[in-house]
């Protein structure tokens, strides 16, 4: 308890929820409220507890924020910065010739044209179905339920140079319901006489959302699950009563409901994809057809080659050059987008 | 007739209707669908197929009669895992899993300890938030290769692009460590362990922001009535912590360290990752499959392992039922 040492008439002591107050008979003034407030041990504790937590808080934003800084500055520099060994940080000469360079060589605009709307299409459709299946799971006790969570977990942790070789055969030939290795016949095949290739297009994309397999869909999927579990079963219920389907209930309640945590997995696929090299590489074999971002960071251009000793930092500028011309777009929308993505976790109230 | 038969029926158990609860589960089926056809019909025949391919070889065979090529597999037996698992691959898989043992304690602590101090209520709140989630968004990925490439470079970590290893994430050095711990007496076990830590603090912070978001939506959780009670029991903040904050939040711990053992083992930075993906490019696709079915079965014995033993500490508030 606290026990403040009162050298003044005895007050009136009363506890609250902010802490101990009291009243004194007459007024206090301002000379020994201060004294009092000084002479507090909590107030001092919850001084240094500000200033100890403002520092480190500053301190990690730095470590976080500090490698962008630097690939912002050295990008910027001109060639001739590279090899003046007083230069560093700040360029001495301003110069944008890597981002002109990238984005001609690489066709920067048909890149962000493509990923977005690759990242966009992926992001709706899986945000859609992680939500379906979340809430199925969560929602409804059928035989078999637990089974599928189980599954969820596991397409999750397994790494995904597992299935890679796989996975590219199965998209090479795609095919449903088929074991390639035995020479199964699958539906495709059945019905088309032949497998059908999806490389080279956005469709193993699209295969993999809709059924929600695709990149960490497994963690939407559990995200959604504790959300709708954290949803009272009350609202549905009187959904029921009063004459409403479980499809309209779905569509109407339950779906406006979840609307922040949508964001935040919409927010979170988007970036995924976005900035995803693995995938891309298995279903783009060859990258020509459709530039994506990937290309951003593969190869220098031509006009950006030079025949010297300090190439080799250059060519690192470039390549962090090339990082930056991917995330700007995604940190525009995460300025945008952050307040929901913190927002919807703190009201999904997902709990273990 | 009619009546005789009317009779009859009523001997026979009526067809039982479908309670609404079962009609309901019923429908639970719909809403699982998508996942369940494309696990049938897509990923589990793709899950055989990457177990065939580590056990065979791919090759290319005429048809005697169309004179066409396809594809042929092999039966090879253990070939592959016995290729696949040399000293360079278990080296690896070594310090993977070490990296891990340090790993996972460290990013579920300091997601935590972030999770509290940016729940509280301060100056700032907002900014200070949106920069810690800022890795998770952005820091994935190609991001990951581009960061990667940097430190490769020069061995210093975060780079200022002049050539000179800036050694920014040097934070504190070895010497600096050792001078405090030489007095204490403890083993340079724990002063390397310190020293990693601090200088991985960037790693850290890149891979804990999942964990935090998971956190703070658990703090939130917790009743205000709780702390209220507490408090006026003359709780400190300290005690607080431990004896409600902290039991409280032991499910999202728990959930935290699983997902951050599964996300680490499955990154594409990781050490094993890197190097099956380097045999899987130049060496032998099939030998890397092997490769990751063997470390597949690591991570999930890991995962049981510690889910039987951690799964007895956890807290679960009884819901009011």
């Amino acid at each position: 308890m606290n026990t403040s040492k009162m050298n003044t008439a005895s007050p009136n002591v009363k506890i609250t929820r902010r802490g101990v107050k009291m009243q004194f008979e007459g007024k206090i003034s301002f000379k020994d409220r201060l004294l009092m407030r000084l002479t507090s041990s909590t107030f001092w504790i919850d001084r240094v507890w500000y200033l100890f937590r403002a520092i480190l808080l500053i301190g990690l934003c730095f470590v976080i924020l500090y490698p962008f800084f630097t690939k912002i500055f050295t990008s910027f520099m001109a060639y001739r910065d590279f090899a003046d060994p007083t230069v560093n940080m700040i360029p001495k000469h301003f110069s944008v010739e890597i981002y002109k360079q990238l984005a001609i060589d690489d066709g920067y605009w048909g890149i962000l044209l493509n990923t977005t709307l690759l990242s966009a299409g992926t992001a709706l459709v899986q945000t859609f179905i992680c939500c379906m299946i979340g809430y199925g799971l969560a929602k409804f006790r059928f035989k078999g339920n637990k089974l599928i969570f189980i599954f969820v977990i596991i397409t999750m942790a397994i790494p995904h140079s597992t299935l890679q070789l796989s996975m590219f055969q199965h998209f090479k030939n795609f095919d449903l319901f088929t074991i390639q290795s035995l020479n199964w016949k699958g539906i495709v095949q059945l019905v088309r006489g032949e497998p059908l290739s999806l490389l080279n297009s956005f469709a193993p994309f699209f295969v993999l959302s809709l059924t929600g397999l695709a990149f960490k869909n497994g963690l939407y999927i559990f995200m959604m699950r504790q959300f709708f579990q954290g949803v009272p079963d009350e609202l549905e219920e009187s959904a029921y009563v009063d004459g409403s389907g479980t499809f309209r209930t779905f569509f109407r309640i339950i779906l406006p409901l979840s609307v922040p945590m949508m964001i935040t997995i919409f927010l979170f696929s988007f970036s995924w994809q976005w900035t995803d090299g693995f995938y891309t590489k298995l279903f783009y074999p060859t990258t020509t057809d459709v530039p994506l971002m990937l290309n951003l960071i593969q190869g220098v251009p031509d006009a950006l080659m030079h025949q010297s000793a300090y190439q080799t930092f250059y060519q690192e500028a470039i390549f962090n050059a090339g990082g930056l011309m991917i995330i700007a777009p995604l940190v525009i929308i995460y300025l945008f987008g952050q307040r929901y993505l913190i927002e919807g976790i703190e009201r999904s109230g997902i709990t273990g | 007739m009619s009546n005789k038969f009317s009779k009859l029926k009523s001997f026979l158990p009526a067809k039982r209707k479908l309670t609404l609860s079962e009609r309901k589960a019923r429908r639970g089926w719909f809403f699982v669908l998508p996942f369940v056809l494309g696990l049938v019909l897509l990923y589990l025949p793709i899950v055989v197929d990457s177990i065939v391919f580590s056990f065979s070889t791919i090759g290319r065979k005429m048809d005697p009669v169309t004179n066409l090529p396809y594809d042929w597999t092999e039966f090879v037996g253990l070939r592959h895992f016995k290729e696949g698992l040399n000293p360079s691959f278990l080296t690896s898989l070594g310090e993977g899993v070490v990296n891990l043992i340090w790993e996972v304690p460290a990013i579920v602590i300091f997601a935590l300890f972030v999770a509290v101090i940016l729940n509280q209520k301060m100056f700032g709140r907002a900014a200070f938030r949106a920069i810690f989630f800022v890795p998770v968004i952005i820091s994935t990925g190609l991001m990951e290769a581009v960061n990667a490439a940097g430190t490769t470079a020069d061995a210093g970590g975060i780079d200022d692009g002049t050539g000179a290893a800036s050694g920014a994430d040097q934070f504190i050095s070895m010497m600096d460590v050792q001078m405090l711990f030489s007095n204490m007496k403890v083993g340079t076990g724990l002063v390397t362990y310190v020293i990693d830590l601090v200088n991985s603090i960037y790693d850290i912070v890149n891979f804990s922001g999942v964990q935090m978001l998971i956190f703070l939506a658990g703090l939130q959780s917790i009743s205000p009535a709780i702390y209220e009670a507490s408090r006026i029991d003359g709780a400190s903040a300290w005690e607080t912590f431990w004896k409600v904050t902290f039991p409280m939040v032991s499910p999202m711990i728990f959930v935290n360290a699983i997902y951050t053992i599964i996300d680490s083992f499955t990154r594409q930075s990781n050490v094993v990752m890197k190097t099956i993906q380097e045999i899987y490019d130049n060496t032998s696709e099939n030998v890397a499959t092997a490769q990751a079915w063997t470390y597949f079965l690591v991570v999930i014995l890991i995962v049981a392992v510690f889910a039987a033993f951690a799964s007895a500490f956890v807290f679960y508030q009884k819901r009011d039922s």
